[in-house]
């Protein structure tokens, strides 16, 4: 009804609002946004940590994108990572959360035992998983060989250490099937039972009730798998280290080991810019493709 | 005559209806047990590991049961992993921690899903924009900043950060949820007087317990395992959390595994119960929450 | 109001929290120790810093313990924010780093006079000025599984002569069969079922330098100043170890190389024979209940081997001076006598112990020595190391944080899968190695 550029906010809706989201501003301004531009600001320069600090200007980045063997690579290698993951774990927790959303008998039991990977110590859970993708030791080639095939090598190619290592993530994604859960349970009963007496089956239901319901939560989930795989380093840091070749040096891990193990904190910090740069391109098409494809229920029609 | 035929074919339709759904739901029954088996071979591994020697972890073939169920390692590794010690120093960190996320993530997501205000769209993206750069990267800044602040050897900069806001993707997570919630509930709650804290806890808190139950879940187990920061902050042995305790059978010549495996079944089992006390309320959150009223 | 309640709940809460207390007030000075290792590691620290502690009253040590994967890193941090322990544990590959960046004092007059002098091997030197010196001494061996040996008919390798690389493939192809019992050399081996290996080579990075030094060559300068790595022998040396399991089918593969030779090796009781550094003598042997035994490493061309091990390193700082009397005592061999060198973790670092009868008898000769065989230990353990071994790299090479660590660590994964060959990795990253030394 009112025109855009004239909406007129109300006082005390603003005044809750920003008391509302104090605590997030302080935090966003303290522990996120402040650290971070001194980080940037690092990029600039060229630092080991403990002497002096030397202002190169671009050479870091200059380095990254002309100079360093690995760079490229380990883009290559984060994007792959990412894809298959976060495809592999959105339909994997979709297809759980769907099971478990039904009258299954033990459905607590159940629900625990597809959460409880997600729960692990990663330290636990690459070793473990090592154990069983290892070339010379590990189950998987031993039932392989048992079965009269030859050894794979897991992790020990640089080709299939990466869909490896995304099985891994899909295996993980215990906190997407709750957000699932959480979220079928948000889908009002009544549309359902509406649908129902209309005459519409449970596939019509999903496809016509469940999924557009559904559609925010989705983001989300979709959102929140594509950043944090895209910051992968766990399995990395502790299970490959980076090889073969590039095949698990992701971006983060580099960040990481120029940083913290090399003590390149300048250079370490231009990795980061990027990472920073490039997390925001993919989240930034998510976001512009979001409004043809979420419904929201109690949306505020802005 | 024409009502009594449309009544059997609406009852052999139901009946039909009914058969199909019996027939998917044991489908869906033998495909979750199928699943579940799968998901759970690696979690097996990790267990029976627990209970062999470190000689026979490396053996071949391995071994599908373990050829000596040494219990044992169980009670040899709780002489060094002090268990109730280092889940005290747990939870002194987690349960503020948690609570404060989940309080102030909802106070966020609540305003940022619901209210209209000036300059929401430009901190709503810098909200998303924090989300883009892994802790790491701040990590050192922080470090100087609390120890100018003499905090650094304290639990303080583990559990100060979680109070405001608890992190972009838990405020991002509750305005998602908030969404989901019809509108027409805080309208006609406006009109019956109420204000926005009011609409906030009467209305909205019941309406996406669920999500806030997962955001305290996705908490919890965040920290549980967040073992950079930990490392960083917490140097004395006496105020070791579970997840550096870990880190006592590594030593500076060898690696015990099969105590980290003991000790990783062990540490895990807080994380259990915390989700299947939080599971009660999914249950519940069916009849409660959506067009309850 | 529900608001001011959860605050108040809040805020409660949070004054339950222990804030921990600093300095005890007991008018002595309190300095921090810093280390990593494990809970057996753990408690013998404790104990000698119990017992310095009651040795005198002025100064009282505290210990922190850093998990150690995260060590340096973490101890770099502290650095800074001006948090630095006093005193600690510091890794080999960071010594020179730490030093170069005053952050450590200098301690070469430590032994100063000093009727135990720790050998020249171990001291660390920067442009050949000693800086530091470590707390123990740790060589490379072989070690071998007598009864697999014994099933082969196969004579144990000597304590005297080396194997030549050639003899040591040899005898490895002869302990190596598959499930039909068929050796690498034989009609019909079946290379991908094979059932017991002869040989592992650890791969870990930094042992990986005794292989250039056995062939003639070496990755860097004695002086620090030049990256050797690209020569014929050192390339050459590197894809000896890697052909042992890609062409000749004696070793199993081990792509990702971690700290566990013995596990992936001899411990897995699927391999007869591992190089691997001797504080496994302490750390695993006691536990894996194999009849085992040692020898010298193979020989590629030079008989050689290297020595390593950590260093307790002085910060500076407000309490030096009582952080430095401290690590003097703490680094004699008498302060860890019973819970690092008769456990056969550590080896002496002062040449008394290796060139005295009265020495040598004193650990090597002590029953609770866990390796048994006197007249072999003497061989392989005191002779080796006067004769035969020469510093690891970080003893004299700044950057070995980047340079081993992080660039060559990652690029040899590429020659141990079979994927590029030591000669094509090496080319491409020698100049990222040549720069990465200068830096500072």
């Amino acid at each position: 009804m009112s025109k855009r550029g004239m909406i007129r906010y109300n006082r005390q809706e603003t005044r809750a609002a920003w008391l509302l989201l104090l605590p997030s501003v302080i935090g966003l301004i303290c522990i996120t946004y402040l650290p971070m531009l001194a980080s940037f600001a690092l990029s600039l320069f060229s630092w080991n940590g403990l002497g002096e600090m030397k202002f190169i200007g671009l050479d870091n980045y200059i380095r990254l994108f002309t100079n360093d063997s690995k760079f490229y690579g380990s883009l290559l290698t984060t994007l792959e990572y990412a894809g298959i993951s976060v495809l592999g774990s959105i339909v994997y927790s979709m297809i759980i959360a769907l099971l478990l959303n039904r009258k299954v008998p033990a459905r607590g039991f159940f629900r625990a035992v597809f959460y409880l990977p997600y729960v692990l110590p990663a330290l636990a859970v690459y070793l473990g998983w090592k154990w069983l993708y290892d070339f010379n030791h590990g189950f998987f080639n031993y039932v392989i060989k048992l079965a009269g095939g030859t050894s794979v090598k897991f992790l020990d190619s640089s080709a299939l250490v990466t869909p490896s290592l995304s099985l891994i993530a899909v295996w993980l994604s215990g906190n997407l099937i709750v957000i699932f859960l959480a979220g079928l349970q948000n889908v009002p009963r009544t549309y359902h039972e509406a649908a129902e007496i209309d005459g519409a089956n449970s596939w019509q239901r999903f496809w016509k009730i469940t999924i557009p319901c559904m559609t925010p939560i989705i983001f989300y989930n979709l959102l929140m798998s594509l950043v944090s795989n895209l910051q992968v380093i766990t399995p990395a840091l502790s299970l490959t280290k980076g090889g073969p070749g590039t095949g698990s040096y992701f971006m983060c891990y580099m960040l990481y080991t120029q940083a913290f193990k090399s003590h390149k904190y300048g250079y370490g910090s231009a990795i980061s810019v990027i990472l920073f740069v490039l997390i925001a391109i993919f989240t930034g098409i998510l976001f512009s493709t979001s409004g043809s494809w979420i419904f929201y229920e109690g949306d505020d029609r802005e | 005559m024409s009502q009594t035929v449309t009544g059997t074919a609406k009852s052999s339709r139901m009946a039909s209806r009914h058969r199909r759904e019996r027939a998917a739901d044991i489908i869906c029954l033998v495909l979750l047990i199928l699943l579940a088996l799968i998901v759970m071979f690696p979690i097996y591994w990790i267990f029976r590991s627990s209970l062999m020697s470190n000689a026979e972890l490396y053996a071949y073939p391995p071994a599908f049961l373990p050829p000596e169920w040494r219990f044992s390692n169980y009670t040899e590794t709780l002489k060094s992993f002090e268990y109730l010690h280092f889940l005290m120093n747990t939870m002194t960190i987690l349960v503020p921690a948690v609570l404060g996320a989940v309080v102030t993530a909802t106070m966020g997501g609540y305003a940022f899903a619901r209210l209209r205000f000036r300059g929401k769209k430009f901190l709503f993206t810098l909200c998303v924009g924090s989300m883009l750069l892994p802790s790491m990267v701040t990590l050192i800044p922080l470090f100087i900043a609390w120890s100018r602040l003499g905090l650094s050897n304290t639990y303080w900069p583990l559990i100060l950060p979680h109070f405001c806001g608890g992190g972009a993707f838990n405020i991002f997570l509750i305005r998602q949820f908030v969404k989901t919630v019809p509108r027409e509930l805080d309208e006609a709650a406006t009109i019956d007087g109420c204000g926005f804290f009011r609409i906030l806890v009467f209305i909205i808190v019941p309406a996406i317990k669920s999500a806030m139950i997962v955001v305290g879940l996705l908490k919890f187990i965040e920290l549980w395992n967040d073992l950079l920061q930990q490392v960083t902050y917490i140097t004395r042995r006496d105020k070791y959390t579970l997840a550096l305790g870990l880190n006592i059978f590594r030593g500076s010549f060898n690696d015990d595994w099969s105590s980290i495996m003991c000790a990783t079944c062990l540490s895990f089992i807080p994380g259990i119960v915390f989700y299947l006390l939080g599971q009660r309320y999914f249950v519940e959150g069916i009849v409660m929450t959506g067009m309850k009223n | 109001m529900n608001m001011k309640k959860l605050l108040a709940v809040v805020l409660c809460l949070a004054m339950l929290l222990p804030v921990i207390a600093l300095g005890e007030g007991d008018g002595r000075v309190h300095i921090t120790y810093s280390f990593w290792g494990n809970q057996t590691e753990a408690e013998s620290v404790q104990a000698a810093l119990d017992a310095y502690n009651a040795s005198q009253d002025k100064v009282f040590v505290e210990p922190m313990q850093i998990p150690n994967e995260q060590y340096t890193e973490t101890l770099v941090n502290y650095a800074i924010a001006n948090q630095l322990p006093d005193c600690g544990m510091v890794n080999e590959n960071a010594v020179l780093y730490f030093s170069r960046n005053g952050v450590m004092a200098d301690v070469s007059d430590m032994f100063a006079g000093e009727e135990l002098q720790p050998m020249d091997c171990i001291t660390f030197k920067d442009a050949g000025v000693p800086v530091g010196y470590s707390s123990s001494n740790e060589i490379l061996i072989l070690y071998y599984n007598k009864d697999m040996f014994d099933a082969a008919n196969e004579p144990y390798p000597s304590a005297d002569t080396p194997y030549t690389w050639d003899e040591f493939v040899a005898v490895a192809r002869r302990l190596t069969f598959d499930e039909n019992g068929k050796h690498p050399d034989e009609e019909g081996f079946d290379p991908g079922k094979i059932v017991q290996y002869g040989a592992f080579v650890n791969n870990w990075t930094w042992q990986m330098e005794v292989w250039a030094l056995s062939n003639g060559g070496a990755w860097f300068s004695e002086d620090g100043n030049e990256v050797l790595i690209n020569s014929p022998e050192a390339i050459e040396s590197i894809q000896k170890v890697a052909d042992l399991a890609l062409v000749e089918h004696v070793a199993p593969l081990n792509v990702i190389p971690e700290d566990n030779g013995i596990g992936v090796g001899i411990g897995s009781g699927t391999v007869a024979m591992t190089t691997d550094g001797t504080w496994r003598l302490g750390t695993d042997f006691p536990n894996l209940g194999i009849n085992y035994g040692i020898a010298p490493l193979p020989a590629m061309k030079e008989e050689v081997t290297i020595c390593t091990s950590g260093l307790t390193g002085v910060f500076k700082g407000a309490h030096q001076q009582e952080a430095y009397d401290f690590v003097k005592w703490y680094t004699r061999e008498e302060s860890n006598w019973e819970a690092l060198v008769l456990t056969g973790i550590w080896m002496p670092k002062s040449e008394y112990y290796y060139k005295t009868e009265e020495g040598i008898n004193a650990w090597l000769g002590n029953e609770a020595y866990p390796f048994k065989d006197l007249e072999t230990g003497k061989k392989v353990l005191v002779d080796y190391t006067m004769n035969n071994a020469k510093s690891a790299c970080w003893y004299f090479t700044p950057n070995t944080q980047i340079t081993t660590n992080e660039i060559l660590f990652t690029a040899l994964q590429s020659v141990w899968s079979g994927e590029r060959t030591a000669e094509d990795v090496i080319n491409e990253i020698y100049p990222e190695l040549v720069e990465a030394i200068v830096v500072d």
